[in-house]
């Protein structure tokens, strides 16, 4: 330990050291009559590597010599940085969102001590509570300092028709996480009897046009009156992404909606100080094993709470690795085109380079120490894109974050965890661009064709599988625009009825009443019901292989009226009727998969019967062509939460307003919200929209970048052999066999680069697979455009230089030299 | 005056030796190692100045200024405690090997 502070005393006082040194050995030299005349600097350098700190003299004296070379050709250094900057910068910019999401935590006290729960059991899995469990953890808990609750609810405002955000949470909330008020004051945790009300900060902006003396006024919610107290801070962002226009105490909720029990509570626990996650959990899976023997209604059997970190604006869950996996391969490509791109630059700058190089070789540089000069220079100019790439990169996430209109609590400024990613990158990049180039140089072998012809190929390879997924990801959206899902979604309005919890009794009743008033509505051509409407947030999904295919099975509980309204066609068998309990109609692609060559009615599916067959669906998700359907007839008890489905004739815009009327008019406790299913699937098909145009563009920057390598490559390839083609026109050679001999040695690595590309996009369109509408993740009109378009601007890049050879005049060639 | 080649480690010795009785500076050190070896050693200043670079690295000796025979200002290296701890530490790891060289020669 001594030691290293000796150590870093000298490197603190290194002059006066080394000045000591020196003196000592001036006197040496004088008492023993200077008959050794060595070399002193010599000495004094091995003397002082004792000291461990030499390395830090040599890496100074490189980077100093780096940057005056860099200096020396601006041009070069430009372009390098910029092409460093964009493959950076995609990096930088997906890394920065992904950071905002699930690493940065949130604005709020202690985040690190937050913990998100959620209900396990064999056969059950929710991310919600019934409040009553919620009170008992929180009231038995020894190792939770705090256990907080929200609970989302739609709220009318006045007499407004858009309904609001609201969430009812414990009123220890603010208080627990460390919020101030902007205004007036937040809940008190120790009174929750009066509805009071705390704005969020936007809401009060947009809608009380920030009005300061808001505190105290009343307004009315779902037409109960209630006390707004206050305003939250700007900067709060309380537990999670989609912040609530206002929040209120749970203990109102019912005061409200005037439903029953409070259901569907997200809950989140402070840890104690000091305790794992897994001491939490096991203390709350044995006090609800404790509330099931009190309340066997509401807790599951063998219930446990596993947990995630809370404090964060979302949570990584396993069915997201593909999708980061996507992203991360679409920008480590980007990255490793302009590194292979600036790899070949390199290479031909170090050509004008040799007589340097073979100079201090030949006046005694080492090759390991020349090795270490030229990497450094790549690591200088790789730092210096990667600071312009962390530039480029945090305008893009401000851009987006800017452009949709997120909290203002989510900060886009870089943190050290996006700092550090960016120059971890840059470091990785001159490791890629720089070290084989180095190498080749410091053995001076520049003009060896096979690292050339390796970097060509593997810019090809990566702008080619960019361009193919964005080819599958256009055709996609061009197929989604073009053809339907399989059901009417132009004709149709969902309307759900929010109902608070009723008796399937009263469900029954409520829906007999809305459908003969919604009948009335002159346009209406059929009216049905389903538990998980089409395009909406409600599914229930099975994830399985059947014969070595990938399914999801879709299933939903629906009327018999469903098919009739959906436009979807029968092909075999019958329809559901009443009374009709275990028996299913599956989807067409369902049959074919499960019973190739059978004749699938009669059949058993997972002790159901089937009695139908209907033409493929893909109601929830029609992006995923793996998608199957099962449709149960819906049995008393689901009615409750069931979504009616209406056609109408002409424009669904037009008798949206008199549907909503109608509903409304049913209950006027009641909010029903109206959906088209148009505004619903072309907000689907926009999400495409805006992948393929990302992707796309992506491509093109690849394909630009690998151009530029082409081009680089061929116009050094003619220049290399200017003599050699001179020779041969004088011979008589004809132009395309002078454009052969430029050319040829690219044939291959262009066309092994081509078939990587292809393979790679194979491989990566596989996570795909359940995004493409239904096109075929191996479509061969992506693949056969895409790899044509490339070869085509290939064979420009190519041909542009190479021209420049049939221009050598061989009598001028023949001169040179 | 036949020069002899020093065994590796044995500089570092030699010099925490001749430093046991007294504080020298560099030359000093050097001729005190002729002398005393009966001019059959011959320090180098090419190995003696990183050897002293590296005894004070390890805190075995301190330099410090002082005024020379010749009237000169120079550095005087001193033994640490630490460096005495060394010196004996080595001496008697030198002497069990030396007595176990000599006995293998003597006998073999």
């Amino acid at each position: 330990m001594s030691q290293f502070l000796r150590r870093l005393r000298y490197l603190l006082n290194r002059r006066r050291f080394d000045q000591e040194l020196a003196a000592d050995l001036e006197f040496h030299r004088e008492m023993a009559g200077g008959i050794r005349l060595g070399n002193t600097l010599r000495l004094r350098e091995e003397a002082r590597d004792a000291w461990g700190w030499t390395w830090i003299d040599r890496l100074g004296q490189d980077l100093r010599y780096a940057a005056r070379k860099l200096r020396q050709s601006p041009s070069f250094t430009i372009t390098a940085v910029l092409m460093l900057a964009l493959g950076i910068g995609v990096n930088v910019a997906t890394f920065g969102f992904f950071n905002l999401m699930f690493l940065r935590p949130l604005p709020v006290r202690n985040p690190g001590t937050l913990l998100h729960f959620w209900r396990q059991a064999p056969q059950n899995l929710a991310d919600n509570f019934p409040y009553s469990e919620v009170a008992f953890f929180a009231e038995y808990s020894k190792n939770l300092s705090a256990v907080l609750a929200a609970s989302p609810a739609k709220l009318k405002i006045g007499s407004e028709e858009k309904l609001l955000n609201a969430s009812f949470v414990t009123p220890n909330y603010f208080s627990e996480l460390g919020a101030a008020p902007a205004v007036g004051r937040l809940l008190d945790p120790q009174q929750n009897e009066a509805p009071l009300i705390v704005l969020s900060y936007k809401f009060w902006q947009s809608h009380f046009a920030a009005d300061p003396s808001i505190p105290g006024k009343m307004i009315h919610l779902n037409n109960k009156p209630a006390i707004i107290i206050g305003v939250a801070g700007k900067e709060f962002s309380g537990l999670g992404l989609g912040g609530p226009d206002l929040w209120a105490s749970i203990a109102q909720q019912i005061y409200f909606t005037s439903g029953g029990e409070v259901q569907g509570v997200q809950m989140w626990g402070r840890l104690r100080q000091g305790l794992t996650p897994s001491v939490a959990e096991a203390e709350l899976a044995s006090l609800a094993a404790r509330l099931r023997q009190q309340n066997p209604k509401d807790i599951w059997e063998n219930e446990t709470l596993p947990s995630q970190p809370g404090g964060y604006a979302a949570s990584i869950r396993p069915e997201m690795y593909p999708v980061f996996a996507i992203f991360a391969a679409l920008g480590l490509l980007i990255l490793g085109a302009s590194c292979a791109t600036l790899g070949s630059l390199l290479l031909a700058r170090g050509v004008s380079r040799e007589r340097e190089i073979s100079i201090r070789i030949s006046i005694g540089a080492g090759r390991a120490r020349l090795m270490r000069q030229l990497f450094t220079e790549s690591v200088v100019l790789a730092m210096l894109g990667a600071a312009a790439g962390l530039i480029l990169g945090c305008l893009a996430v401000r851009g987006l974050i800017a452009w949709t209109d997120s909290p203002a609590w989510l900060n886009p400024a870089p943190d050290w965890r996006v700092i550090a990613f960016a120059l971890g990158l840059g470091f990785g990049a001159a490791i890629l661009f720089g070290l084989t180039p180095a190498w080749q140089f410091a053995r001076q072998k520049v003009r060896a064709t096979k690292v050339r012809q390796v970097l060509v190929g593997a810019q090809v390879a990566s702008s080619c599988v960019l361009l193919i997924v964005a080819g599958l990801l256009v055709r996609a959206v061009n197929h989604a625009l073009t053809t339907t899902p399989g059901f009417d979604y132009d004709h149709v309005i969902a309307i759900d009825p929010g109902l608070h919890d009723p008796t399937p009794a009263q469900a029954a009743e409520y829906f007999a009443v809305l459908m003969r008033r919604l009948s009335l509505v002159p346009g209406v051509e059929s009216i049905s019901m389903a538990s998980n409407p089409p395009l909406g947030n409600r599914w229930s999904v099975s994830k399985t292989n059947v014969n070595g295919r990938p399914v999801n099975i879709h299933f939903n509980n629906i009327d018999p009226k469903f098919f009739q309204t959906m436009d979807i066609s029968l092909l075999r068998g019958r329809n559901l009727q009443p009374g009709d309990t275990n028996q299913i109609v599956i989807s067409e692609s369902l049959a074919r998969i499960e019973w190739p060559s059978a004749d699938p009615i009669g059949k058993t599916f997972s002790k159901d019967i089937v009695v139908g067959v209907s033409a493929n669906a893909r109601l929830v998700s029609p992006e995923d062509s793996d998608a199957v359907e099962v449709y149960h007839l819906a049995q008393q008890d689901l009615l409750p939460s069931m979504v009616v489905l209406v056609k109408v004739s002409g424009s669904a815009e037009g008798i949206a307003p008199l549907l909503t009327a109608a509903a409304k008019a049913v209950d006027p406790k009641l909010f029903p919200e109206i959906q088209l299913l148009k505004s619903s699937y072309s907000q689907k098909v926009d999400l495409a929209e805006y992948a393929s145009l990302t992707v796309g563009l992506l491509g093109l920057i690849a394909m630009l970048l690998a151009c530029l390598g082409i081009v680089g490559v061929v116009a050094y390839a003619v220049a290399q052999r200017t003599k050699e083609i001179g020779i041969r026109m004088a011979l008589g050679a004809k132009p395309t066999d002078v454009l052969s001999i430029v050319l040829r040695q690219f044939a291959t690595p262009v066309i092994a680069g081509l078939l990587v590309g292809i393979c790679g996009a194979i491989a990566l369109s596989q996570v795909l697979r359940g995004q493409l509408y239904g096109i075929s993740n191996l479509d061969p009109i992506a693949y056969l455009v895409s790899t044509g378009v490339f070869a085509v601007a290939a064979a420009v890049a190519a041909l542009f230089p190479a021209r420049r050879a049939l221009r050598v005049d061989p009598m001028l060639a023949l001169r040179y030299e | 005056m036949p020069k002899k080649e020093m065994p590796p480690g044995a500089l570092v010795l030699l010099i925490l030796r001749v430093l046991r009785s007294g504080a020298l500076h560099g030359y000093a050190i050097a001729q005190r190692i002729h002398v005393l070896s009966s001019e059959v050693l011959h320090v180098e200043e090419g190995s003696l100045y990183p050897a002293l670079q590296k005894i004070l690295l390890k805190g075995w000796v301190t330099a410090e200024w002082g005024i020379s025979e010749t009237n000169r200002k120079v550095r005087f290296y001193r033994l640490t405690p630490e460096g005495l701890k060394q010196l004996e530490a080595e001496l008697d790891g030198y002497d069990r090997v030396n007595e176990a060289i000599q006995s293998v020669l003597r006998t073999a």
